[in-house]
């Protein structure tokens, strides 16, 4: 740094020493213009204007350089610096002659390396020396150079794509050592978008892009490749919340413009969309990730497009590069999560809740003698006191011990642990003149923070590149393979009914719990001719054996072939397979085996016959995938008019997807002998416990699906003069979609778009702003719903009817009128740069409308079918994308921070289904769409406080306060309710700081939700009547006394309940907050080792880094403790990773 | 070298080119596959006979007659704990949906309406042969069956009952015989519905099999559509012709169950669904309101009514076979259903059969007949030696019988609304009574409470007029 910094002064002021005997002879004042002109020429017109001659040496007209200038009213002397700067000659004036004079050359060896800012030395960077375009060196693979000059005041030109470029003067008394900054503002420059069909400049495009550099992706630490792109892209949002039933995508790019279809982005990997499962992918191998958001970047996806492309690259080998070895490795280890974040009740208000339900007679139809099912161990106590049983002493210190059992320290015992991931990648990457190959192999292994559960993965990647014939054909070749198997042992809850569930004794040694069947049932049923009938959670964890296995392989052929410059042919072929193989092994041992068994025992007599047989159960489940992709395209690249630049790709591209699924149980099966036995499905056996007559569980299935499609291409960009830029793009589609006919399988979708370079213009002279874009595109992406078709079909029920017939159920009747949903995407985009890159970015301004969406409508249930599903519905979304970069700090220590910023506000503009009572608008697991509202909203029921009398809660009928709960969340007055706002955050994005200072780095990353409301949990008491939750702890502020109304909004606890009054409670306003909030997400700090700067290091680099992940809230907006991505369930523990990478 | 690799790779690259065009011009086939190897358009007999099949949608039983009869009370606790339909109909109140659009009372018989309607407009296109003809037959017997006993039940909740006098004016539900989801729901007449039912099944009659599938009793039979059109006939009063088809229904199907064989001992309920007096299947919709008052075994539990319970004699087996004592009260709890299941049987069975013969009969002023028919039910019902058969001397004697000894054998089996609107409509003069919250609510003999309304989505979406209450 400093050296760049010293060298441009000193220059100048040699070159003032110079000039500066001649300063004292009075000068002419010249005016002249001169355009690439020989020396020669420019002296002559000198001579023409100030009678000054010219003379030197027979040769310098031959080594002469051209020159450039223009000066208004200069001294000669100034001019005649401009002519000879950069000319291997001196001048003298000597009288009125301009003597030419040889330089005194003084041949240097300049030797020097050149570093990145991190340190990394930087290989292929151009070193001239200005003004001698002969005498070029390029760094070694260490960063070395070494270059000979000829004069001690020239000037050295370093130059490299990704870099800024440094002129500066050679140095031969030592080892030069330069470091060249990355061009952060790269949005405006080299940045090198892949849409999945072409790779071209962001600066040509019109589109909206977002790239994700192997930088950025390499900053987090996870096993997911799609973990690292959260929180440092714009406009893409990770849903922590998904709610199922909804539709909702883990991954929403731009917000969300489909109600019932397809809502997740395209994910593609090398060309073409994958089809596995996104964990199969090493994020080692990545060398990029374009995020394609508007109709010009994604509508070249057609109608796969309509929710963003997520376009991801692997990294590929380098030309004239000697084999590079590189390894990685990681160990994070993760906290215990906090069990007690959820504040369920105390199990000494729980067992108080119990024993006043007793003697409300709550419990008398599960006590009574026919009745089986387990009871909790309070009420057995409570129940045994009333019969005598026990003592009430006896009783109430039973009751005491129970109340201090609480099951979450057991689970925190036995259930989990500190997490720990180990990640471990090599890879070698490098090219000869003709071939380029990249070569990597990744093995994870992580243990989970559930005891049992552990993941392992073993990656696989080869990309290589041959030019078969120079300048003509080429040939690449990829192919990943991937496997890993997950082990599932751990549900990380002990399944149990009740909160105060013992699960070891004092010595550590596994309890049974009250679960299933009545204790004094299963202790004596069968006369011990059964399997014991116990649920021991420890036993359960120990016994369980349950793996999920993936495997995933794709090749990738490319061929190219260049029939003259600027066209091409390329053919692309994609094989992709992957299978999961779930595998659920229920030994004899787990109470799901023994019970089944139990449950099927036929009793004739005293002899006891088992249809289930004696043995393990063995559920498997396979899916398997083949994916075939081809595709033909054309490039074709010219100059139009001169100044233009044409570039056009078309092509067509077959895609086949086939799935097949196999789901298969083997009953009376033993691990290793691997032997099962038949058993009898057709019989109606009579159950053990209760006489219920039903078939042996029957899982066997098959299915296939697939997915068909052929599309056709074009794109094209015009760039004219540099500034002006034109694209538009054109694609059909048309797919094997059910039942329709081939001329309605299609859809066209199209985009325009145009960019306009302001600062190119000559009128531009905003010094400040050397770089501003202005981009417009418009255009159709488009989506598939492949549940819908035009005739009336039915879905083959797979297990066919309970008689052991076939059976079909009517899936959709018959819509002559299905379209294709189309999302129309207008965007406006800004880019600029300030000088320097001090500060860059860009702003987005954009409309998504979903136009002929497939939504519900309602039918008149004497039809047949109550709802019916076509093209009905519309949304809008307006949002906009601003992306911040900032150099805050250049110099010894440089500080940068990109700043994300998106906003997307959806609205449903069409929606044809009634939806009503407003009781349907708060079952979570349905969408409602609400014309004019966010897809995704919350809506609540008015408040009117709890009556001081009873503390009832009370709410509004007819404008009204009223306890008539039924009619209040029945109410077919939508009016009734009010829209709290959306459930997904409007206003999200980061904050990401990185400091480097010498060898050592530190970077954060804040991120930021806001705009959005969620419904939290409180007390509602049916649900622990009937145990079906274990309650909220919302119970020691309930309502008890008359005036308790000014200080609580927990309503009292009565007994019987109507389950309206909690179902009024659960949709009011008080138990809606704001889901605002700002988070820490992660910190990083980095040291770097070069063997540059330590010579005696024994690899080139080498960079160890420490990273804290989920660090956890720094500022939100409710104040009820709850962390708004994890409204429930519990926040993702704190990791801390520790990492090394080498480069040998 | 080069030359050899270059050679080489003509060749894929050419297969790759022409499996591109190929594609292209193999398009319609390449893109006319199936997309779900478990989706189907229905177009043979294969796929009605799958639809007819789909015993979740086909064999379901409207509840809201029974919960509205008189075979059971509940107590406080439950009523209120109970959904708001389940609240509202056991007091027959004037809506009784309260704000709820939808009623599975009303979407599950026309659903199987619907899919009836889908196999007779698929079948019209399709040809058939001698080796088809008899499954093709049965398939259309089927669906017209199916058809009739979905529209049969419906009426039974909300058009009023049949009356000769007035049945060409009174206004009954909609009829829907076509699968076209465009086409207008109108109301019918109690005369055009019951024509349609009757005239549906007695095609259906001379279709179906002849004889009952005792593994399929999900799937209708020719005996079954005669046991059908005898309970049709019955409910619209129509005795002799309901005695008829009870008799030819006989003529083919007299199976019993032996309660004096059948093993009750420690097992909760002693019935399987294929037990050997099943017609044709049918369960009540399982709706939660519903299985909640009306499950056999659960937690809470309705109490089956206390006159009932007392007028089954001592060494009839029948009520240690339908109900238990609740442990803590003194009432008996419903323990399951004639066909196995916890929730209730609707469908059709010999005994019903027998017990509709000897009602035609003694109606008739056949005395030996009534009492005959009885007789050889009963035998089964009591314990050995017990029972010494009735002989009748007067016709209002027979009559009393036979109508008690209908309830007592078939209580919760979805007849007994039907038998109130009946039997009032003649005079029996049954008031029906309810206690809540202290409060005794009353349903008069022929009030127009017995016809429900029609739920509102259908009154909103369809524009059709509601039932007066």
């Amino acid at each position: 740094m400093g050296v760049i910094k010293l060298a441009v002064p000193l220059l100048l002021v040699a070159c003032l020493f110079r000039s500066l005997p001649a300063n004292c002879q009075p000068s002419p004042l010249i005016t002249l213009k001169e355009i690439n002109v020989p020396l020669q020429k420019a002296l002559e017109d000198i001579r023409l204007l100030t009678g000054y001659t010219y003379a030197g040496e027979a040769t310098w007209v031959q080594y002469s350089h051209r020159v450039s200038f223009s000066v208004r009213k200069a001294p000669l002397r100034q001019v005649l610096d401009s002519c000879f700067k950069d000319q291997p000659f001196t001048y003298e004036i000597i009288g009125k002659a301009i003597s030419i004079q040889a330089r005194p050359p003084k041949e240097l060896v300049v030797h020097g390396f050149i570093f990145n800012e991190k340190r990394e030395p930087l290989e292929g960077v151009t070193i001239l020396v200005r003004g001698e375009l002969s005498a070029a060196a390029v760094t070694r693979e260490n960063g070395e150079f070494s270059i000979r000059t000829r004069f001690a005041d020239d000037q050295l030109l370093i130059s490299s794509v990704n870099y800024e470029s440094q002129e500066l003067r050679p140095d031969d008394s030592k080892d030069m050592v330069i470091y060249l900054r990355e061009r952060v503002g790269a949005l405006a420059d080299v940045v090198v978008v892949n849409t999945g069909y072409q790779e071209k400049s962001r600066k040509g495009t019109t589109g909206a892009f977002d790239v994700v550099s192997a930088e950025l992706i390499d900053r987090r630490v996870s096993t997911n490749l799609l973990d690292r792109i959260d929180g440092v892209t714009n406009s893409v949002l990770f849903n922590k919340n998904i709610v199922s039933g909804t539709n909702q995508s883990a991954i929403t790019i731009r917000g969300r413009s489909t109600i019932f279809a397809n809502p997740n982005p395209l994910i593609v990997i090398d060309n073409f969309p994958y089809n596995g499962d996104i964990t199969n992918i090493n994020p080692e191998d990545v060398e990029n990730i374009t995020v394609l958001k508007d109709a010009a970047a994604a509508a070249i996806w057609g109608a796969f497009s309509g929710n963003g492309v997520i376009v991801i690259t692997t990294k590929k080998g380098r030309l004239n590069q000697p084999a590079k070895w590189s390894f990685t490795t990681s160990q994070t280890i993760g906290e215990k999560p906090d069990l007690y974040y959820q504040p369920i009740l105390s199990s000494s208000d729980y067992i108080d809740i119990q024993q006043f339900v007793y003697r409300k007679g709550g419990y008398n139809g599960q006590l009574s003698n026919f009745q089986r099912g387990a009871i909790s161990p309070a009420v057995a106590i409570f129940d045994a006191t009333t019969k005598g049983l026990i003592s009430p002493a006896d009783s109430a210190s039973r009751i005491n011990v129970l109340k201090g059992v609480d099951t979450r320290s057991y689970l925190n015992k036995y259930f989990y642990r500190q997490s720990l991931n180990s990640q471990y990648s090599l890879n070698v990457r490098g090219g000869g003149p003709r071939n380029q190959f990249f070569l990597s192999a990744g093995y994870d292994e992580n243990k989970s923070n559930l005891v049992r559960n552990l993941y392992k993965r073993v990656t696989l990647l080869g990309n290589n590149t041959y030019m078969l014939v120079p300048d003509r054909l080429e040939l690449s070749t990829g192919l990943s393979l991937s496997t890993s198997k997950a082990y599932l042992n751990n549900v990380g809850t002990s399944n149990v009914g009740y909160p105060y569930a013992r699960l070891a004794d004092a010595n550590g040694n596994p309890l049974p719990v009250n679960l299933g069947l009545k204790n004094s049932y299963i202790d004596t049923a069968g006369g011990g001719q059964l399997l014991d009938w116990h649920y021991v959670p420890l036993n359960e964890l120990k016994n369980s054996d349950n793996t999920v296995q993936l495997a995933d392989y794709r090749v990738n052929i490319g061929l190219r072939y260049i029939i003259r410059k600027g066209l091409d042919v390329h053919i692309y072929y994609q094989y992709g397979w992957g299978d999961s193989i779930g595998s659920n092994y229920q030994n004899l041992q787990t109470y799901y085996t023994r019970n089944l068994i139990n449950s099927y025992a036929q009793n004739s007599n005293g002899v006891f016959t088992f249809p289930v047989p004696m043995g393990g159960i063995l559920d498997e489940q396979r899916n398997t995938y083949t994916a075939n992709n081809a595709r033909l395209q054309v490039n074709y690249q010219d100059t139009l008019f001169r100044q233009g630049l044409l570039n056009v790709i078309g092509g067509a591209e077959v895609r086949d997807l086939e799935g097949e699924g196999r789901r298969t149980r083997l009953y009376g099966y033993e691990k290793g002998v691997a032997s099962s036995i038949a058993v009898d499905y057709a019989t109606q056996w009579p159950q053990y416990a209760n006489n219920n007559k039903t078939r042996i569980p029957y899982y066997d299935v098959n299915s296939a699906n697939s997915e068909r499609y052929l599309s056709y291409y074009i794109n094209a960009d015009y760039t004219y003069l540099g500034r002006y830029i034109f694209s538009a793009s054109a694609r059909r589609d048309e797919s094997n979609l059910f039942g329709v006919k081939t001329n309605n399988r299609g859809v066209p979708l199209w985009s325009v778009g145009g960019g306009w370079v302001i600062s190119k213009e000559n009128f531009y002279h905003v010094n400040w702003l050397p770089f501003l874009k202005l981009r417009i595109t418009d255009g159709y992406n488009g989506n598939v719903d492949r549940s819908t078709s035009s005739f009336t079909t039915a879905y083959i029920n797979p297990s066919g009817n309970s008689y052991g017939a076939g059976s079909a159920t009517i899936a959709n009747p018959a819509n002559p009128s299905l379209r294709w949903e189309r999302i129309n995407i207008f965007d406006a985009g800004l880019d600029f740069s300030l000088r320097k890159d001090r500060l860059g970015g860009s702003l987005d301004y954009y409309i998504k409308s979903g136009q002929d969406l497939i939504g519900q409508s309602p039918l008149d249930p004497t039809v047949g079918l109550t709802t019916f599903r076509s093209n009905t519905a519309n949304m809008v979304d307006h949002g906009i994308d601003l992306t911040l970069h900032a150099n805050n700090m250049i110099g010894p220590i440089r500080w940068s921070s990109v700043l994300l910023f998106s906003y997307v506000q959806d609205r449903v503009t069409v929606y044809k289904e009634k939806i009503g009572p407003v009781s349907t608008y708060f079952l979570t697991n349905v969408i409602n769409p609400f014309v004019g509202r966010p897809l995704y909203a919350l809506y609540a029921l008015q408040w009117k406080g709890l009556d001081p009398q009873t503390g009832d809660p009370q709410g509004v009928l007819g404008g009204k306060v009223s306890k008539d709960y039924g009619s209040i969340v029945n109410s077919g007055n939508l009016n009734d309710m009010v829209y709290m706002g959306p459930s997904t955050p409007r206003a999200f994005g980061g904050w990401r700081n990185s400091l480097v200072w010498r060898q050592w780095g530190f970077s954060w990353n804040i991120v930021y939700k806001f705009g959005y409301v969620f419904r939290r949990n409180s007390i509602f008491y049916s649900q622990v009547y009937n145990g079906t939750s274990f309650g909220h702890s919302d119970y020691q502020r309930r309502w008890q006394n008359p005036g308790d109304e000014k200080m609580t909004n927990v309503p009292s606890m009565i007994y019987p309940i109507d389950r309206n009054r909690d179902a009024f409670y659960q949709a009011s306003t008080v138990l809606v907050e704001k889901g605002d909030h700002i988070r820490l997400q992660d910190v990083q700090l980095s040291y770097e080792l070069t063997r540059s700067a330590y010579p005696r290091l024994p690899v080139s680099m080498v960079r160890f880094y420490l990273y804290a992940n989920n660090l956890g809230i720094l500022w939100k907006a409710n104040h009820a403790g709850i962390d708004p991505d994890y409204v429930s369930g519990m926040p993702n523990p704190r990791t801390l990773a520790i990492g090394m990478k080498t480069d040998f | 070298m080069i030359k050899q690799s270059w050679s080489s790779l003509i060749s894929p690259l050419l297969l790759v080119m022409t499996s591109v065009l190929t594609a292209g011009c193999h398009k319609d086939d390449f893109l006319g596959k199936n997309p779900n190897s478990s989706l189907v358009v229905p177009s043979t007999l294969t796929d009605f006979q799958n639809l007819l099949d789909n015993d979740q949608v086909m064999n379901l039983f409207p509840a809201l007659g029974e919960i509205s009869a008189d075979n059971y009370f509940i107590d406080q606790s439950l009523w209120q704990s109970a959904g708001t339909r389940v609240q509202n109909a056991y007091t027959w109140e004037k809506d009784i949906f309260d704000g709820e659009g939808n009623d599975e009372d009303w979407n599950y018989p026309y659903q199987q309406v619907y899919y009836a309607n889908v196999v007779l407009d698929g079948l019209e296109k399709l040809k058939t042969d001698n080796s088809t003809i008899a499954t093709y037959n049965s398939v259309k017997g089927q669906a017209l069956f199916t058809r009739a006993f979905g529209l049969y039940n419906v009426a039974q909740l909300f058009a009023p009952v049949y009356d000769a006098m007035t049945a060409a004016t009174d206004s009954s539900i909609p009829l829907r015989l076509s699968q076209d989801v465009k086409a207008p729901t109108v109301r019918s007449t109690v005369k055009q519905t019951y024509d349609q039912i009757t005239g549906d099944l007695r095609i259906a009659v001379g279709l179906l099999p002849a004889t009952v599938s005792m593994t399929y009793v999900n799937r209708a039979s020719r005996p079954a559509a005669q046991a059908l059109l005898a309970r049709i006939y019955l409910s619209m009063r129509k005795y002799d012709s309901a005695g008829l088809y009870a008799d030819s229904a006989l003529s083919a199907h007299l199976t019993l169950l032996d309660y004096r064989q059948l093993n009750n001992s420690g097992l909760p309920i002693p019935f399987s669904r294929q037990n050997a007096e099943i017609l044709y299947q049918s369960s009540f919709v399982n709706y939660q309101d519903y299985s909640q008052v009306l499950t056999g075994y659960s937690y809470f539990d309705c109490f089956v009514d206390s006159n009932l319970i007392r007028s089954y004699d001592p060494n009839d087996l029948r009520p240690s076979f339908y109900y238990f004592l609740l442990g803590v009260t003194d009432s008996f709890g419903l323990k399951g259903s004639y066909a196995g299941s916890l929730f209730p049987f609707g469908g059709l069975a010999t005994d019903e059969v027998y017990l509709i013969s000897a009602e035609c009969k003694a109606r008739a002023g056949d005395l030996n007949g009534a009492a005959s028919k009885l007789n050889t039910l009963l035998v089964n019902r009591w314990k050995p030696g017990t029972f010494n058969g009735y002989a009748f001397t007067t016709q209002q004697e027979a009559f009393d019988t036979v109508l008690s000894e209908r309830r007592k054998e078939m209580p919760f089996r979805g007849v007994r609304w039907s038998d109130l609107r009946r039997l009032n409509k003649e005079g029996a003069n049954i008031t029906l009574f309810r206690k809540i919250n202290g409060a005794v609510d009353s349903l008069a003999p022929n009030s127009i409470r017995y016809v429900l309304p029609i739920p509102p989505d259908v009154l909103l979406l369809s524009g059709i007029q509601n039932n007066p209450r």
